[in-house]
């Protein structure tokens, strides 16, 4: 071993200690030139990182625009509620996998122990809501990426479950959160239940469809005027942000680089509230008239706008119990209930429409110039066509067509059949004039067509009998309606022959009052007006069949008002018939065999203003079942229209009913008196 | 040099004496790095100078005490101490595995009292010592005998195989790097050297492809593209390179960092605390810090070339490499130059064996200086 003191050159260590420095310089200059990358060129790009890392935006809900009838009445509201979120991803776990190796970061979800805890403080309904509820959780929490966020998992809570949660949320954790909210409330229940609607919680489908404009648990118009009008009343969200550290907990002092990096709270737009033209009075007079009916509908419209001022289907569903979880049996037996509770009946579901769609039969028979309609024609009560014979109510003995129509004589329209006055399509021609057929335009609750047959149809669909066109002349065979479109042709009836589109939205306004939309009649301009003469011919029928006393609802004539109307007994198809004679279950007052009573009329008869068409089910002789409806609700309305004071002068008798855009008077304002609350 | 003192008057007073002994560039920048790193430890730390921060205070002052002591020691002793001393370090460490304290599934620290210390740490410097020693002992030119060439690897190699097995990779990798340093300034020829790296790189291509297990070939592709692991493996890198940029030019301000303070940023105060300190001083901080290591180890390669002896110059060198070792791995890792490995970076990092050891490294620098100074 040599000592330490030796001598020795050591400049010759010179070249190699420069390279060293020149390595340091090298090995220096690099990651102060990745410095200056990631700090001074990229720095705002890693700043919008960091701030996408601890800004958690909190969406505020917009309170949804109300729903008002034409005289400014609630009909949807809402109420303060407390919607349960929860975090379904909330922890971030750092652990090193290896000693010296990197943090491995994950998202780490709620235990199934944690869930359970949580559902502790729930008042489940049933053990299926329960188990929807576990479902939901569960499977949001196996989304690695939005796991993060909270999301609405259970709305409206009670106030015993509010209480329950904050009470044991340190407990709990801060996964659960309870964030105010609000719930719908329709004050008139069941009374508008299939015109307002209902909402409820989107579901996935629809989630996805919407393309990010909705969040899980957002609650949707499902149906009525909730749906139709969804993007109107829903408003805007607004936001609130706020700081958060890495498991998503608010920041109680955040650094003050952070607060200034939060975007500005955007204050939520509130929904814009829709004023209908329904007439709550109308309305409840129409259920009061209903009352003791297991099922039925009616419509009344507006004859001149298409108004619709009340419209009400029989049985139905509250939509407050939508609002909160339904339990299973319960649902189940709306489901099975043989009155369909879920149908509305007014547009959902269509009907023969019997001896009401004679008016139909005459305007065709009307048309044709060989057709005379003084002339009698003997009714011994059948026809015999084809080896059927053909019934009618009883023997009417001669009638000619006003007479057919008061008295409701099946035989005089057979014969018109029979001898090829009335043939499938040239009625079909006069029922497309009047809108059947087809939808009326509302746009509400998957309205229905209804079914005019043509021959090619009939063929198609196996039926075609020569006895067909018979039993179509007087509204069965294959001819179905709509409540709602029956009321439309008469009102186009009462109108002078203007088929309009029946409408309940009056007008929008936003939550500060201003004007969004207003609704204007709409005339079908693809549908032919009626012929004027033919349609006096049948007015004085159906002014004949309430107030001659040959005629069907002589009885139920009012004695302050002529009414012009036609009643209609239906029989109920036989496969119908049988389907729920399947059924043990015996209702009083629900006989499945008998026919729908139907009635459709209008008053005043010289200056209509209200034109009503009731559906009763299985109730029997229209007369006896739904007229005493439909008068009920024409007088109700007439003595309301008399206690404003209508504005509207009485149309002279034989002046003849304004042409579209030569309107006298004010026609579409007079309900909307008091309508700003 | 000699020929100006008269001018300047040779220094009388014991201030003076002790002035001129002093290596004060080394200790002006030390103590410039130590309290950007209390600071930062600070803010990495809950940031009410209490807790860790006190713990690791603790630590720099008793490396302080270290450092001033093998600072006034004569470096002659430093030799005569190297080989005992590197015995003594490689006992330590072989008690590791008996008596070691097992933390984060790798067994590293001993135990002394309330103190918990890395024997391996403290082998870093142990290893300049002896290797410096043993190369200095080598007649100088001629050819090498096997066993001459074959010893400066046992002298590193022996305590990488302890630490290896601990497990501590960066650490090895560490040793490793400042043997192949101190080899280059007066064994390796410049191909020989190539030669080395050129089959270190092979092996290694070789083992990542046959022999390496499935977790460390994940780190690597992870490093290469962190953002397709962002939320798992790449968790780490991401929020480092985040925090990083975050910092912006002026940076965040001091505790002002969200990427560190809402904890977002794992291992602020261990591995990554050059990504708290870029956040919170952005590129200008982080360009004063990096020159002021820079000036330290310029600095200390300069008196390496100033160096009377071998054994100086190699102590130079030595610590040189040490420290840009460490802040080479440790940096380049925050700015996701390289893969992520346990490498500290030197005073910043929450450690107390780290920091005594790096301490002593300084006490070494200011022994050298001296003794230059004194001839």
């Amino acid at each position: 071993m040599t000592g330490l003191h030796k001598a020795e050159d050591l400049r010759r260590l010179r070249p190699r200690l420069q390279a060293m420095v020149l390595v340091v310089l090298g090995a220096f200059a690099l990651l102060a030139g990745r410095m200056c990358q990631l700090q001074v060129l990229e720095g705002v790009h890693y700043s919008r990182r960091a701030e996408r890392n601890f800004i958690d935006e909190v969406v505020v809900e917009a309170p949804r625009g109300r729903i008002f009838d034409a005289k400014g009445r609630p009909l949807a509201t809402n109420r303060p509620a407390y919607t349960l979120y929860i975090t379904p991803r909330p922890r971030l776990t750092e652990e090193r996998h290896q000693p010296d190796g990197p943090a491995v970061g994950s998202r780490v979800p709620v235990t199934d122990g944690e869930i359970r805890e949580l559902t502790e403080f729930i008042d489940f309904v049933d053990d299926n809501d329960r188990e929807k509820f576990i479902a939901k959780i569960t499977s949001r929490r196996e989304d690695p990426v939005n796991g993060k966020y909270a999301t609405a998992v259970r709305s409206n809570l009670t106030w015993e479950e509010y209480a329950r949660i904050q009470a044991r949320s340190d407990q709990l954790g801060y996964w659960v959160e309870i964030r105010e909210s609000s719930r719908r409330y329709y004050p008139r229940g069941t009374l508008t239940a299939f015109v307002t609607g209902y909402v409820g919680e989107i579901t996935p489908a629809g989630l996805e469809r919407s393309s990010g404009s909705y969040r899980p648990g957002d609650r949707v118009g499902k149906t009525g005027i909730e749906r139709q009008w969804e993007n109107y009343l829903r408003g805007r969200l607004g936001k609130r942000s706020r700081v958060v550290d890495v498991h998503r907990r608010p920041v109680s002092e955040p650094p003050s680089e952070a607060i200034g990096a939060l975007p500005p709270d955007e204050d939520p737009i509130p929904g814009q509230d829709i004023y209908l033209t329904l007439d709550l009075d109308l309305q409840r007079t129409a259920a009061q008239a209903f009352d003791g009916i297991h099922a039925g509908a009616v419509v009344a419209i507006e004859p001149d706008t298409g108004r619709i001022l009340a419209m009400l289907s029989v049985p139905s569903i509250d939509p407050n119990r939508w609002q909160q979880p339904i339990k299973r049996e319960e649902y189940a037996e709306w489901s099975k209930s043989p009155f369909k509770p879920f149908i509305d009946r007014t547009i959902q579901e269509h009907f023969f429409p019997g001896s009401t769609y004679k008016v139909v039969s005459a305007l065709a028979a009307l048309d044709d110039p060989t057709f005379d309609p003084e002339r009698e024609i003997e009714c011994n009560g059948f026809v015999k066509y084809g080896g059927r014979r053909f019934k009618c109510t009883h023997k009417h003995g001669p009638v000619n067509l006003e007479q057919a129509i008061v008295q409701s004589c099946n035989v005089y329209f057979y014969t018109l059949a029979m001898e090829e006055v009335l043939t499938l399509d040239q009625m079909e021609i006069f029922a497309r004039r009047l809108g059947l057929g087809e939808r009326t335009g509302l746009g509400l609750n998957s309205e229905v067509k209804g079914r005019i047959p043509t021959e090619a149809f009939e063929a198609r669909e196996g039926t075609y009998q020569r006895g067909v066109r018979l039993n179509s002349a007087i509204g069965q065979g294959n001819v179905t309606a709509t409540v709602l479109q029956l009321a439309v042709v008469y009102g186009a009836l009462a109108n002078g022959g203007r088929v309009m589109t029946p409408y309940l939205v009056d007008h929008i306004e936003t939550s500060d009052h201003k004007l969004v939309f207003r609704n204007q009649p709409q005339q079908r301009r693809d549908l032919e007006p009626l012929p004027g003469g033919d349609r006096g011919r049948i007015h004085r029928g159906l002014v004949g069949v309430v107030n001659d006393e040959l005629g069907t609802a002589y009885s139920e004539r009012p004695d302050n008002v002529e009414v012009a109307g036609k009643t209609g007994t239906a029989q109920v198809a036989a496969l119908d018939r049988r389907r729920v004679a399947d059924d043990e279950l015996e209702i009083p007052g629900w006989d499945v065999g008998k026919e729908h009573a139907w009635f459709a009329a209008y008053a005043p008869a010289t200056n209509p203003r209200i034109a009503v068409v009731a559906l009763v089910e299985h109730g029997g002789v229209g007369a006896d079942a739904a007229a005493p409806i439909v008068m009920k609700v024409i007088q109700a309305y007439l003595d309301s229209q008399e206690t404003i004071g209508s504005a509207r002068k009485p149309r002279a008798s034989g002046v003849p009913p304004p042409l579209p855009g030569q309107r006298q008077g004010p026609s579409n304002d007079e309900p909307q008196e008091g309508a700003a609350p | 040099m000699r020929s100006k003192r008269p001018l300047l008057g040779r220094p009388r007073s014991l201030l003076g004496r002790f002035n001129r002994a002093i290596d004060w560039v080394v200790v002006v920048l030390t103590a410039i790095i130590v309290a950007l790193a209390m600071i930062n430890l600070n803010s990495a730390g809950n940031g009410d100078w209490s807790g860790k921060f006190m713990g690791q205070a603790r630590w720099i002052g008793l490396g302080t005490i270290a450092a001033i002591v093998v600072g006034s020691l004569r470096y002659t002793l430093l030799y005569r101490l190297a080989y005992p001393a590197y015995l003594f370090g490689l006992g330590l460490l072989a008690l590791v595995p008996v008596i070691g304290i097992m933390r984060n599934e790798a067994r590293r620290w001993l135990g002394i009292g309330d103190y918990q210390f890395q024997p391996s740490e403290l082998m870093k410097v142990l290893v300049i010592l002896a290797l410096a020693r043993y190369l200095h002992d080598l007649p100088s030119g001629g050819k090498r005998t096997l066993l001459q060439r074959a010893i400066p690897f046992a002298i590193v190699g022996l305590p990488v195989a302890f630490i290896i097995v601990q497990p501590d990779l960066s650490t090895s990798i560490i040793c490793i790097l400042m043997g192949l340093s101190l080899l280059s300034v007066t064994e390796l020829s410049g191909k020989s050297l190539a030669a080395l790296v050129s089959t270190g790189l092979a092996a290694f291509v070789l083992g990542w492809g046959f022999f390496m297990r499935d977790y460390q070939r994940t780190r690597i592709d992870v490093w290469l593209n962190p953002e397709a692991y962002a939320d798992d493996e790449g968790y780490q890198t991401i929020q480092a390179m985040i925090s990083v940029g975050n910092g912006g030019f002026f940076g965040r301000g001091v505790q002002n960092g969200t990427q560190n303070k809402l904890g977002f940023l794992p291992y602020g105060e261990t591995d990554f605390p050059f990504a708290v300190f870029s956040e919170e001083w952005g590129f200008l901080g982080t360009s004063m810090v990096l020159t002021i290591f820079l000036c330290l180890i310029l600095w200390s390669l300069n008196r390496a070339s100033q160096a009377r002896e071998r054994f100086a110059a190699l102590l130079c060198v030595g610590i040189a490499a040490l420290f840009f070792w460490h802040i080479i791995i440790n940096i380049g890792m925050v700015l996701q130059l390289l893969p992520v490995t346990g490498v500290t970076l030197p005073f910043f990092s929450l450690g107390g064996s780290n920091a005594l050891t790096m301490m002593i490294g300084v006490g070494i620098l200011v022994s050298v200086s001296r003794a230059r100074q004194f001839q």
